[in-house]
């Protein structure tokens, strides 16, 4: 009876209903793509660059939504335009004004997100801007589907080149400026992962929460392992679990998904800060 | 020979270099002295083509830059990075694995050996974090080591670390020098210039003086550079630490057994003093 009971609980609506189980998968498969490179931008101590470039994305997709309504093409490739636009726009006005690349980033993710918004709310209805800002992890059609399983491809095989010198360049990137002409492909090549990964992590959660995805996790396995193999282990299974307990939390409770995932990320993080291995205050 | 003519270089709006002439030879072991902003880092950017110049060249001979080796200063580092001691180092193979090719058997074996001329043998799954300032410093020049290159530019290599420290990889640099690589460190310590380096270059955005150390290192030459109130440092005598022998006179003396110091052939000041 008890099993009965967890069976439906946990299993059967995983197993039922096809929408939860495109559901999980797109959580699975963007998990494998985000976490690393969520890994990566924290190690960098770029999280806030990635939060930035997440609100960029909205314009492009918004402009995508204008021309072709809610078409998954369109809106993907005006949101890779608008982060890429928005990433080489922020770096140089960081270098050549006085203003510091954190405040341009701001400061441009700002203007991407109110043009966004005031496209999307001229042309479509509220729950088309709902849909763009929160995602619709549970309206995941095929081509959602592809789209993601084909980023998390491109990802994993991009990250496998880049791995090495994207490890050196966070580490010491004088030192591999001097061995190599590669340190601008490494770095604009894995901002490049960035916009791919929020424009995936934005058809599922939508664009307020899709860098949610690669920094909890990261930011999760921080605290428990100063190894980047194990670290990267940990964060992958910190968002297939949370995506879990996220989608059954809103199947059961009736809440909105993406935030639920999210949250529930969240209080992983929070139970790492404080019984964490490394640097937790209560471990200390 | 390192050949560096009419050099100018503007870096970050600001006149880093004006006008500077030197000749380098070939396997010299040269200092590269100056106050702060005298343009020391850029011109070790410099030779390494990082930094295009405003006008003259550099010449580096039959060598190219993929012969340097560049060490740069530690500030510069992610010490918090997740990376072992070996993988670190491993880096230093760059130019033979480049980002695809696995890390042979050989290059683990070049690996060992240049963690063991720096005395860092055991450490090689330790994380970086964990290393002390001075241990840092020894897996940098581990990995310059690996490199194997004609050319070492080191960016201030002896900041913040200990008199033994010092001493135990100034003998790593002269090791380097028997073999006929070209030597060029910017050093802040006038002393240990005056000590260590034959040959010394003093910038203050301009060439102040170069050539051989004792002629550079004037009290009217640093006066020029800016050193107005340091000039006497530069002829004080380097501090060397306590050689194995009186340190062990010490330890008999106070009693202190447990102070240890790890002292191989390399790291012995006595054989340093004697290797020159």
């Amino acid at each position: 009876m008890m099993i009965n009971e967890l069976y439906s609980l946990f299993v059967e609506p995983f197993l039922e209903f096809s929408f939860m189980q495109r559901a999980w998968w797109g959580c699975i498969v963007l998990s494998i793509s985000a976490t690393p490179i969520g890994v990566f931008l924290t190690l960098r101590k770029m999280s806030l660059t990635g939060d930035a470039m997440a609100h960029a994305i909205l314009p492009g997709a918004a402009i995508g939504f204008l021309i072709a309504g809610v078409s998954i093409t369109a809106m993907t490739i005006g949101g890779i335009i608008a982060g890429c636009v928005v990433a080489i726009l922020a770096g140089i006005v960081a270098r050549h004004s006085h203003a510091e690349e954190d405040s341009s980033l701001a400061a441009f993710y700002l203007l991407s997100l109110a043009l966004g918004v005031l496209i999307i709310s001229a042309k479509g209805s509220n729950i088309d801007l709902l849909h763009v800002l929160f995602g619709s992890v549970l309206a995941l059609n095929n081509d959602a589907l592809i789209l993601l399983t084909a980023i998390a491809t491109i990802t994993l095989l991009t990250l496998a080149v880049l791995y090495r010198p994207l490890v050196i360049e966070c580490v010491d990137p004088a030192f591999f400026r001097s061995v190599s002409k590669l340190s601008p492909v490494a770095h604009f090549g894995f901002l490049l992962l960035v916009v791919l990964n929020l424009v995936a992590g934005f058809h599922a959660l939508g664009t307020l929460m899709a860098v949610g995805l690669m920094i909890l996790p990261a930011a999760v396995a921080r605290f428990w392992t100063d190894k980047l193999g194990t670290m990267l282990v940990i964060a992958f299974l910190t968002s297939v679990v949370s995506s879990y307990f996220g989608l059954f939390l809103s199947f059961h409770a009736s809440f909105a998904t993406s935030p639920a995932i999210i949250l529930v990320m969240g209080s992983i993080y929070i139970l790492s800060i404080l019984f964490g291995r490394r640097g937790a205050l209560l471990s200390n | 020979m390192i050949n560096i003519t009419d050099l100018s270089v503007t870096y970050k709006d600001l006149l880093a270099l004006d006008k500077l002439s030197i000749k380098i030879q070939t396997g010299s072991l040269t200092a590269i002295v100056g106050p702060n902003g005298a343009g020391k880092s850029t011109l070790l950017k410099s030779i390494m083509g990082q930094i295009k110049p405003d006008a003259g060249h550099i010449d580096l001979g039959k060598f190219s830059a993929k012969n340097i080796a560049y060490l740069p200063q530690s500030h510069q580092i992610d010490k918090s990075f997740p990376i072992t001691v070996g993988e670190f180092v491993s880096a230093g193979a760059w130019q033979r694995t480049s980002f695809w090719r696995l890390f042979s058997a050989t290059e683990k074996q070049l690996l060992s050996q240049a963690l063991a001329k720096v005395n860092l043998e055991g450490v090689e799954n330790r994380q970086i974090s964990a290393l002390s300032g001075g241990q840092f410093q020894r897996m940098l020049f581990a990995r310059m080591l690996l490199q194997d290159a004609d050319i070492l530019l080191l960016d201030e290599p002896f900041a913040a670390i200990d008199a033994q420290t010092t001493v135990d990889l100034m003998a790593v640099i002269h090791d380097c020098q028997k073999q006929g690589k070209t030597i060029i460190t910017v050093v802040h310590d006038l002393a240990l210039v005056s000590h260590f380096f034959p040959q010394a270059i003093l910038l203050a955005k301009q060439l102040i003086s170069s050539g051989e150390t004792e002629f550079v290192m004037t009290g009217e030459n640093l006066s020029k550079a800016g050193y107005q109130h340091l000039a006497y440092i530069a002829h004080k005598p380097y501090e060397l630490p306590p050689a194995n022998d009186d340190i062990e006179k010490q330890e008999e003396i106070s009693g202190a057994k447990e102070t240890t110091l790890n002292t191989s052939n390399c790291s012995n000041p006595a054989h340093y003093e004697e290797s020159k």
